[in-house]
């Protein structure tokens, strides 16, 4: 889920060309649980290959990746690893969630209420061993590097943007500015036209840009304070925060009182499962690593094919033109030169 | 407090036509001799260099050098609506932060808009040893791109101390436009080593077509695989540059 900071975070919205020559350090969870849960049938029925094997994130990743490609983006898709012990209460909602969401996806097929169908069946998502095999897999055959990150995904790809090694990370969740990445974009991975939850209504989803720095400066907190807000409100490692408390409210408590701790005193029925100090230390010294290498090769074209079309029941003209597109903005990419190099 | 005001709006029209080429959002330096901003494109491959001295406008009032940032292309739309010869005078509110934009001729017109963030960002020049001064006229250059846009989205510039060539080459046509020294699209060349760079058609066509509606002359200055330098000589005072980053070509 992640923490909500819409409404206080001030943002700026881009065009994807934009991000033309810069590195992204995509959370690779983040984006595969969104091409599952929006790439499928309209009764909710994810893409399988004739095994029965789901292949809705393999499609998701080689085509949402190769548009990124093809405008000159450098992707890094980043995985998540062991999740810190304080996230086993948000990992075991989430399945009570999915179980929930089962039952109800199973009435709704009897019922023949399709529209039901999918909603529920989106919130069955889960991402299983196999599938992050084959994602990795794809993105080796595509050329991409991807990194294995000890705990949570989002804290390496903020530790590598503060790196300099990325340009901006991305990710759907505002965790990664708790997590300090000085630039994180958002809607990188689905943008386009995408059909509002629930409602027969399609918006524009837009990239938009977070920049930690005027986030820290519009909000007149430190980088600490902004972990305390989101602390607040609720984060993966305290799901519920302080019940009813918004981010609006959040903000002006740790503007006002400085620390979760000094603020608590201040709530009524305050109540707090963990010490703040322990969930604060979480995204101040979350476990990352350094010695990852990024390399962006050519794709294996025929690799490709033999992994989507034979084993997996792609289409081969659509897997092609989606490599072919690649290549091409990788030798457009390579052509081009920004007037930077010439600032001396 | 700032406030100019020029009696024929095609002046500011022109120049906001020109930037907006390039930026969203565009600083101004607004500083007592005159108003500057400069400025690269979101992708960093073009960049606009553009001074006006006060005595251009009718009126200068500039108590305080000050930063102003605006939406270019937002001011460009009010700005539109002036007709041939009405005076356009700009004023910054200093209370409101608003832009107040008046446009008198056949009637008045007030408009205002909201300033922006200020960018901080300082633009070097780029330092680059030209090899290459072509002295062409707008119209010339602007036929010459046009020719080669038919056939591909990009084009290489070679000069020796005899002509200018401009070579495209798509993945059916190719063109090559030559202007000979002293013709009367090529009015002077200067060569200290035979050059050539490979551009991208869009960025110089957008350029130099907001450009020539401000000027007659464009001086393109370039190297082997460098940055182009496209000054347009201003009918007025001051003065419009850009700078275009090259593609590198890797077959």
């Amino acid at each position: 889920m992640g923490v909500n900071l819409r409404g206080i975070v001030p943002k700026t919205v881009v065009k994807l060309e934009d991000l033309s020559g810069k590195t992204v350090a995509i959370d690779a969870y983040n984006a595969l649980y969104q091409f599952l849960a929006i790439i499928r049938q309209p009764d909710g029925t994810p893409l399988k290959d004739n095994t029965g094997k789901v292949t809705s994130h393999l499609s998701g990743l080689l085509y949402r990746t190769s548009n990124l490609v093809e405008l000159g983006i450098k992707p890094i898709y980043v995985f998540d690893g062991k999740p810190p012990v304080l996230k086993t209460e948000e990992i075991q909602r989430r399945k009570q969630v999915k179980v929930e969401a089962k039952v109800h996806y199973e009435k709704a097929v009897a019922k023949g209420d399709m529209v039901q169908a999918r909603k529920f069946a989106q919130a069955t998502v889960s991402l299983k061993d196999y599938m992050k095999e084959d994602a990795q897999r794809l993105l080796g055959l595509m050329g991409l590097p991807w990194v294995q990150a000890p705990s949570e995904g989002e804290a390496q790809a903020a530790h590598m943007t503060r790196r300099g090694d990325s340009d901006y990370c991305a990710s759907q969740d505002y965790d990664s500015l708790l997590f300090g990445a000085p630039l994180l974009l958002r809607n990188v991975t689905v943008s386009g036209k995408r059909k509002l939850p629930g409602k027969n209504v399609y918006i524009d989803v837009v990239p938009e840009v977070f920049t930690l720095d005027k986030v820290l400066k519009e909000c007149e907190i430190t980088y600490e304070q902004l972990i305390d807000v989101g602390i607040l409100i609720g984060t993966d490692f305290n799901p519920d925060g302080i019940k009813g408390l918004g981010p609006k409210t959040a903000l002006k408590l740790i503007q006002k009182h400085g620390t979760v701790e000094n603020a608590l005193p201040h709530i009524k029925n305050a109540e707090f499962p963990h010490p703040p100090q322990q969930i604060r230390e979480i995204f101040l010294h979350p476990k990352v690593r350094s010695d990852y290498t990024l390399e962006w090769k050519e794709p294996n074209v025929e690799g490709i094919v033999d992994f989507l079309v034979r084993e997996k029941d792609f289409s081969e003209n659509r897997v092609r033109k989606a490599v072919e597109k690649m290549q091409v903005g990788t030798k457009e990419q390579k052509s081009k030169t920004t007037l930077e190099k010439w600032f001396g | 407090m700032f406030k100019l005001k020029v009696s024929d709006a095609k002046l500011l029209r022109d120049m906001a036509a020109a930037i907006a080429i390039l930026v969203d959002e565009a600083t101004f330096k607004i500083e007592p001799e005159g108003l500057k901003l400069r400025a690269m494109d979101p992708s960093r491959v073009a960049m606009i260099d553009f001074e006006w001295p006060k005595t251009i406008f009718e009126e200068y009032v500039c108590e305080a050098p000050s930063k102003m940032c605006i939406n270019i292309s937002e001011l460009l739309k009010l700005l539109k609506r002036a007709g041939k010869d009405e005076a356009v005078e700009l004023s910054l509110d200093d209370k409101t932060g608003r832009l107040q934009i008046k446009i008198t001729g056949k009637y008045s017109r007030n408009f205002n808009m909201p300033t922006l963030e200020a960018s901080e960002e300082e633009v070097p020049t780029p330092k680059i040893a030209f090899n290459i001064k072509a002295k062409t006229t707008t119209q010339g250059l602007s036929q010459a791109i046009e020719d080669a846009q038919l056939v591909s989205d990009h084009v290489r510039i070679e000069a020796d101390s005899e002509k200018l060539l401009l070579n495209a080459s798509g993945d059916l046509m190719g063109a090559t436009i030559t202007l000979q020294k002293g013709s009367d699209a090529l009015l002077d060349l200067e060569a200290k080593e035979n050059s050539k760079a490979t551009f991208s058609l869009s960025y110089l066509s957008e350029i130099i077509k907001a450009a020539s509606a401000t000027s007659d002359i464009a001086t393109l200055e370039f190297s082997t695989d460098m940055p182009v330098r496209i000054d347009f000589q201003q009918t007025k005072e001051g003065k419009l540059t850009f700078f275009l980053a090259p593609r590198i070509e890797t077959e």
